[in-house]
């Protein structure tokens, strides 16, 4: 049986991918796929202790968590639809209508 | 009833005709000129018979005090100092009032005109009747005001509105010093009396403060090193409020300006009564001028001075006017001379000084009002226009040279005929060369001389100019009405033998004053405080020395003669803008220009302007300094707010990281 370490490792390390991508990255749709490797990570974590208890509510809890990031990354996407009309782009630095 | 119980109606009855002529004037015919005529004539009956009552009985003198506050009265006193100034400015003030009739009957506004002339005509008789420093403050400084309003009377001329501001100011600067004055005589009093002073003792009533010269003198001051006694201290303050009012030098400057005004209230105020409160003041106070030996120097020649200074400049003058009003300033230089030779001949100063005063004031006021008739039917005040005048107006003419042979004083030495002038003005000159004599300074004896040959030259040449020849120019005159030549000739009348007439009691009464009634001192103990002895009277002068003056008037009137009678001499390249003399008194040894343009707009007006706008700038520097801090750091953290998601996120993680540290850190310590 493989260690819970190795899944909370692989955990963090997608987890801060997940991080690093959405502090640099300037596209909409690239920080919405971090957005997404940063839950999946969490949803890895879940998962991983689910099974290391015998508890099959993380299991549960996980799903939950999949189909609402289901919902977020269709609203995300949603939005930058109606952004790249609006802006011909989706590239965030020139989306900052509220900075000084 | 004895009638110096009516003395205090002489101011009350003017300063009720002010009120009823302000508030009804305008619907009253000639502006309610009968108002301060009835008044002005009882106060007038009331002064004569409270005089000759002095006349009768020396010892009669009247003296009524009430208590005002603390230790300070209201009062009044009529002595024979006090009766004399009354009855001449009543006098003079009601000729003036109804020659006014006649004179401002072409005016807008005549009731203000006489509204005002009431209320001066209040003030001076309440200054010449105050029985305490502080009360004649008072009314010194009202009659300040009205001369202020009575010149500026045609305020709608720039000017005019000018001049009265300079008149006020200019007399002001005195004004200040004769308040400190008064307050370093009050704040050594209190000290004489250790800060208790009896009930019904005022300490500022003349009576008390003559008591305690002694003491005055015995306080000494040290100023810029030098040991000066309170009493010279005090008599050289009350001397620069006299300075400023009498328009002696330096302060003389406002009153050729304010011949701006009307001309009867140039020979109401600025010939007749006002200017001469000065001399009043230190006449009234003369007792302690008289402990203050080094204040009498100052008080001769500064009067000196100022009788040749002002004659140097009435010489060169072409506004009528204004030659009148350098006369004036001389004139009143001669009454000072006449003070300060007190010096030597003791209380008889202000015999010979108040003489003078009151001859003056008829002569002068005549003159100007003789001015005042030529400029009402010609309509112009400039001599270069004028000439001929004596054929269409002869009254006039013949009044106006009675009054320029009073001025110059012509009359024959050692007997009693002249005109009034010439016992007056000659008394001061005379005992001016006996201050020579006793005290050796000689200064103000010849420059009295000069200044009687200058007299003579300023005031024929006006005639001369005005009277005399062809008209120069198309005036179109006429005789003025009755209203204006009765007054006229009445004043004629008083300065051809007034002079000759009283000269004999007149010093004798006045001299009275502070010797038997009322202070009853001793002059020579006075003296003698100064550290000084009076000359006894020396009795009798050379007969140079009597001949003198007449000889300088006639000099000065052959001169004239020649130049603008005759016009054998050409004066053609000395008067002119190229001869640096002509020109320098022309320019009024350029006055004007240092204490107006100079002085006034240049290092005051612009200096608080300078200083205003540094303050401005320090405030406005102040307050920017303050919005440019709030500015600048609010556009410097405004700079956080960077609208990038990823700047935001950051924070956040940075943050919850840095909790998170930080919850560890917290937890370790506390377990």
């Amino acid at each position: 049986m493989i260690p819970i370490a190795l899944y909370l490792a692989v955990s963090a390390i997608i987890f801060s991918i997940g991080l690093y991508g959405l502090m640099t990255q300037r596209s909409g749709i690239r920080i919405l796929m971090c957005v997404e490797l940063m839950l999946n990570a969490a949803n890895l974590n879940l998962v991983a202790f689910s099974s290391y208890h015998h508890d099959l509510t993380g299991q549960v809890f996980a799903l939950f968590s999949i189909a609402l990031a289901a919902c977020e990354a269709a609203i995300g996407f949603a939005i930058l639809m109606a952004l790249y009309r609006l802006k011909d782009t989706i590239s965030l630095d020139h989306i900052n209508i509220l900075r000084w | 009833m004895a009638v110096g119980d009516l003395a205090f109606l002489i101011p009350v009855l003017p300063a009720l005709a002010f009120v009823l002529t302000f508030f009804f004037g305008k619907k009253l015919p000639t502006g309610g000129a009968i108002i301060p005529i009835a008044a002005i004539a009882t106060s007038f009956v009331i002064s004569l018979l409270i005089t000759l009552n002095l006349l009768a009985n020396p010892e009669e003198v009247v003296s009524q005090s009430y208590s005002w506050f603390a230790m300070l009265n209201i009062g009044i006193l009529v002595d024979p100092l006090a009766a004399v100034m009354l009855t001449m400015v009543t006098f003079v003030s009601l000729l003036i009032h109804i020659y006014s009739t006649g004179y401002m009957s072409h005016d807008k506004a005549p009731s203000r005109y006489f509204a005002e002339t009431a209320l001066f005509t209040a003030s001076m008789l309440g200054l010449i009747l105050s029985d305490n420093i502080l009360q004649l403050f008072v009314c010194w400084e009202l009659v300040g005001v009205c001369s202020y309003l009575l010149i500026g009377f045609w305020f709608e001329k720039p000017s005019a509105a000018t001049a009265a501001k300079k008149a006020f100011l200019t007399t002001r600067i005195g004004d200040v010093m004769f308040l400190t004055g008064i307050i370093v005589l009050f704040s050594d009093l209190f000290k004489i009396f250790n800060g208790n002073v009896p009930d019904g003792v005022y300490i500022l009533r003349f009576d008390e403060i003559f008591a305690h010269i002694p003491d005055l003198a015995a306080m000494n001051a040290n100023i810029l090193g030098m040991e000066v006694s309170h009493i010279t201290l005090i008599t050289l303050l009350f001397f620069g409020g006299a300075v400023g009012k009498s328009g002696q030098f330096p302060l003389h400057v406002w009153l050729p300006d304010a011949m701006e005004g009307p001309t009867t209230v140039s020979a109401l105020i600025h010939a007749a009564t006002m200017v001469t409160a000065g001399v009043y003041l230190v006449a009234r106070t003369f007792p302690m001028f008289i402990a203050a030996p080094d204040s009498l120097m100052v008080v001769a020649y500064v009067g000196a001075f100022t009788a040749l200074f002002a004659g140097t400049m009435g010489i060169v003058m072409n506004d009528l006017k204004r030659v009148l009003a350098y006369s004036t300033i001389s004139q009143l230089g001669y009454m000072m001379l006449g003070l300060g030779v007190g010096a030597a001949v003791g209380s008889e100063a202000v015999g010979i000084a108040l003489f003078h005063l009151i001859n003056h004031a008829f002569f002068k006021a005549l003159l100007f009002l003789c001015a005042g008739s030529v400029i009402h039917a010609v309509g112009t005040h400039d001599m270069r226009q004028l000439g001929g005048v004596a054929k269409v107006m002869p009254v006039t003419a013949v009044t106006m040279i009675v009054a320029s042979l009073a001025l110059t004083g012509i009359g024959i030495p050692g007997t009693s005929i002249g005109t009034s002038g010439f016992f007056s003005k000659d008394a001061i000159i005379e005992s001016a060369y006996l201050m020579g004599e006793t005290t050796g300074s000689w200064i103000p004896y010849i420059l009295a001389i000069a200044a009687a040959l200058l007299t003579s030259i300023y005031i024929f040449r006006l005639v001369f100019m005005t009277f005399y020849g062809k008209p120069r120019t198309d005036y179109g005159g006429h005789e003025s009405p009755a209203s204006m030549t009765i007054p006229l000739s009445i004043l004629a009348l008083l300065a051809l033998v007034f002079g000759g007439l009283t000269s004999k009691i007149f010093n004798t009464f006045v001299s009275e004053t502070f010797v038997n009634n009322f202070v009853n001192m001793n002059i020579h103990e006075l003296a003698t405080l100064g550290g000084y002895h009076l000359a006894e009277h020396a009795g009798e002068e050379p007969m140079l020395v009597l001949w003198l003056p007449l000889i300088m008037a006639l000099a000065g009137l052959v001169i004239t003669f020649l130049i603008y009678g005759l016009r054998i001499v050409n004066m053609d390249s000395l008067v002119s803008r190229n001869n640096p003399i002509y020109k320098l008194l022309y320019n009024r040894y350029y006055q004007n220009a240092i204490f107006t343009n100079f002085i006034s707009v240049k290092v005051i007006y612009e200096g608080f302007a300078f200083a205003g706008r540094a303050v401005d700038r320090g405030f406005d520097w102040t307050v920017k300094w303050f919005s440019d801090l709030a500015i600048e750091s609010g556009e410097s953290l405004r700079q956080f707010q960077t609208g990038a998601v990823q700047n935001y996120a950051t924070a956040v993680i940075t943050g919850v990281s840095l909790l998170v540290i930080l919850i560890k850190v917290v937890m370790e310590v506390l377990q």
